[in-house]
């Protein structure tokens, strides 16, 4: 009996001692994310409550919010701009990630042969994406100048006359998704680079042994078992591009008209150009649904189909 | 034990970094007694002129420190109203009519009708015209400190090439039918690559060497509202009343400016002056794009150091359909309504608005001061560099627009800026652009934002 009160008294001075170790660890845990969690409370969940509790405000930045309940909403729906920017911004995704996919897709595929030089290029191509895209648009400018830019002088030379491409409401929002293709194909090839490293060597051997050729060696093995890093390049990119704005903001501003006001761009407009704080927020939100509806879309059809285990 | 070691590390690192990030934050409030003022301001040529007269300003305050912040006209509004919603505002600031109305109707500018009583201010010092923009109902805004108008600038050498006189360019006309004896002059002024007129036989108007004239505004002060004057277009009913814009007169006023460009071959087109390929007006006149151009006394001192001295001079506009006429425009020193120094941010006001500043800032040439009988004292700063400037006080003594005045005045603006960017790219009719300017703007008047 007294063994056994001994025995029960140990074990529950144990259970204490464990509990007392495991608060000690909890504490801990939490004082080492601290930082981390006050950046991400502070600069992300914080402002994102904001926005959504902003949405429902009249607010010119200067005097105090009013009240408006879904007063935005209702404006929203019924304003022509925000479906018009709405439209530029898939238009703009339609003309950006295709062409950046496969052009990314096809660089990879060339540097990832063990030839002379290919990691040079490697560097070269992903400097693009290094440089500041201000800095860029504003060069990119004075190439699309329809009176000295270098564009339409070698299209003069070759005996035909160049578009003015920032002034037409056909070229603009072309010439921008362009100068962002050529700015994150680079970084793109880079995952696709990555993921095409990581397909073992031995499926390929298979595969000629089987007498493969190389267009069913592009579609049957390696697309497929690029898929990881496809889905990735796919998604974080659909995302960047819903979210364009610098190029626009440097090279037309939006103009001409509203051909290249993308969804980012009419947010800034009425927001720090009109001072509808409020109606800025309801339409952020608008844009936050537009790209978790997207993104949720492209999670349901990789799911299905993504090897990520190669052994 | 070695957990246990670390543990206080951890802690202390956390705390440290969490710290780090709140204590970025805090006034700078001044040491030793000493007051510090902000003052924020927008033109880049102005800021030295303005620093040398708060530098005498100091000099007889010792207990006032004044800092100018300049922040360029592009994000000067985005700034200053974000600031307001910091509640971190400068205490004086440079206002303008365009934004003046809304700024008021939050009640963040201080009105100084009281101090102005205390002080034993003399208001009829000041030009009347500029006075009567900023009072309203007894609210005094903001003490007058420059005024503005709009002329014509011309290269010399264009100028004498094409035979035209200085004088003759003032005493230009036009009007709707023929474009008058303006379309004229700037027909002489437009050479294409072959060095062949637009009146004459061959002239080819895709590759034009150098344009009559060269015309751009954000929202219309430069170029059609000055078109407009001279055609006896009022853009608003009355002031703080609604939009007339797509009234015939002004209707008129920009489809003449748009004939200028696509009718007439003599003005340069949207292309060149407007965004993203738009190069400042007086760039484009030291480059030779254009013969001359419509622009702002504000501007002068960029042309003199854009353009070699003597090569270019001030001319005033033509004439139109109604006559003479030209935008008149000033701004005024703004005092926070939330300055924690409202003592001192109203010296500063005062001294700004003297004589004896105006008289320093209007004698280097920067700008005309809004106290009639210092405007001399601006023109013989000219005439030292050699440029006669008086065709911009002619301008303000004849017929003139004041900016309008309403509550509207950024949603104007921005649709202005939109349409009227294609209206000079010539894929919008002056018409389609003037009714979407009158409808959302008055949309914008009646909804109260």
């Amino acid at each position: 009996m007294s063994a056994n009160i001994a025995v029960t008294g140990a074990a529950s001075r144990s259970r204490a001692a464990r509990r007392n170790r495991r608060t000690r660890t909890t504490l801990e845990a939490y004082l080492l994310i601290a930082p981390s969690l006050f950046g991400f409370v502070a600069f992300l969940v914080a402002p994102v409550v904001i926005v959504f509790v902003l949405s429902l405000f009249s607010w010119n930045l200067i005097g105090s919010p009013q009240f408006v309940g879904l007063a935005n909403y209702r404006r929203m729906f019924t304003d022509s701009q925000s479906w018009h920017a709405l439209l530029n911004t898939a238009y703009y995704v339609v003309l950006n990630i295709p062409m950046q996919t496969v052009l990314a897709l096809l660089l990879a595929l060339a540097l990832n042969r063990k030839m002379r030089g290919s990691k040079l290029f490697r560097v070269v191509f992903v400097l693009p994406w290094m440089a500041m895209p201000v800095a860029l648009g504003v060069i990119w400018n004075w190439f699309f100048d329809p009176r000295s830019g270098i564009i339409d002088h070698v299209i003069s030379l070759l005996g035909f006359t160049g578009p003015n491409w920032l002034t037409s409401t056909t070229w603009a929002m072309p010439v921008i998704a362009s100068v962002n293709v050529w700015q994150y194909t680079g970084y793109t090839m880079l995952f696709l680079l990555a993921g095409l490293q990581a397909i073992p060597q031995q499926v390929y051997e298979a595969a000629s042994l089987d007498g493969v050729n190389a267009v069913q060696r592009l579609f049957r093995i390696t697309l497929p078992l690029l898929r990881p890093a496809l889905f990735f390049v796919l998604v974080t990119n659909v995302i960047g591009s819903f979210q364009q704005f610098d190029t626009v903001f440097v090279m037309t501003q939006g103009g001409p008209g509203q051909s290249t006001t993308t969804m980012n761009y009419y947010i800034y407009q009425q927001a720090f150009q009109l001072f509808h704080a409020g109606y800025a927020a309801t339409l952020s939100i608008l844009l936050f649904a537009v790209i978790l509806v997207v993104t949720f879309v492209q999670f349901r059809y990789f799911r299905k189909r993504t090897i990520y285990d190669f052994s | 034990m070695f957990r246990r070691a670390r543990k206080p590390l951890a802690a202390a690192a956390a705390l440290a970094s969490v710290a780090g990030l709140t204590t970025a934050c805090g006034g700078s409030s001044g040491s030793g007694g000493v007051v510090n003022l902000t003052y924020m301001i927008w033109q880049t040529s102005e800021e030295a002129a303005y620093q040398k007269s708060v530098d005498v300003f100091e000099k007889a305050h010792p207990d006032i420190h004044v800092t100018i912040d300049l922040v360029p006209w592009a994000q000067y509004w985005a700034k200053l109203q974000t600031s307001a919603a910091g509640r971190n505002m400068p205490d004086l600031f440079w206002d303008h009519l365009e934004y003046l109305p809304e700024l008021a109707k939050d009640g963040i500018i201080t009105n100084l009708a009281a101090d102005v009583k205390s002080s034993k201010i003399d208001l009829s010092q000041y030009s009347p015209k500029l006075l009567a923009q900023w009072e309203n109902n007894g609210v005094i805004y903001g003490l007058p400190k420059d005024w503005d108008t709009i002329e014509t600038i011309y290269n010399a050498k264009d100028l004498a090439t094409a035979g035209i006189t200085p004088a003759q360019l003032g005493s230009l006309s036009w009007n709707t039918t023929d474009g008058g004896t303006f379309v004229q002059a700037l027909e002489k002024l437009t050479v294409d690559k072959n060095g062949k007129h637009p009146n004459q036989a061959g002239f080819d108007a895709g590759h034009i060497k150098q344009y009559g004239i060269a015309l751009e505004a954000p929202n219309g002060q430069q170029d059609w509202w000055d078109f407009g004057v001279q055609n006896g277009c009022a853009l608003q009913s009355k002031a703080y009343g609604t939009w007339t814009v797509n009234s015939t007169a002004c209707v008129q006023a920009m489809q003449f400016e748009q004939d200028l460009m696509y009718k007439w071959h003599v003005a340069a087109p949207g292309t060149i002056t407007n965004t993203p390929n738009g190069a400042q007006l007086p760039t484009i006149l030291a480059q030779n794009t254009a013969a001359m151009t419509f622009d702002g006394d504000w501007d002068l001192d960029t042309y003199e150091s854009s353009l070699p001295a003597g090569s270019w001079g001030v001319a005033t506009m033509p004439t139109g359909p109604a006559g003479s006429g030209t935008v008149f425009n000033g701004l005024t020193d703004a005092v926070y309504a939330g300055t924690k120094h409202p003592e001192q941010a109203w010296e500063l006001e005062e001294w700004l608005a003297s004589a004896a500043s105006e008289k320093i800032v209007t004698d280097t040439g920067t700008v005309w001061a809004a106290i009639p009988s210092l405007d001399s004292g601006f023109i013989a700063a000219w005439k030292a560099k050699g440029i006669d400037v008086s065709a911009f006080y002619q301008g303000s003594q004849g017929t003139t627009i004041g900016y309008p005045l309403t509550t509207a005045g950024t949603a104007f603006t921005n649709v202005v800026l939109k349409d009227m960017n294609q209206v000079w790219l010539d894929q919008m009719s002056p018409l389609a652009a003037a009714n979407d300017i009158t409808s959302v703007s008055n949309a914008a008047v009646a909804s109260g934002d």
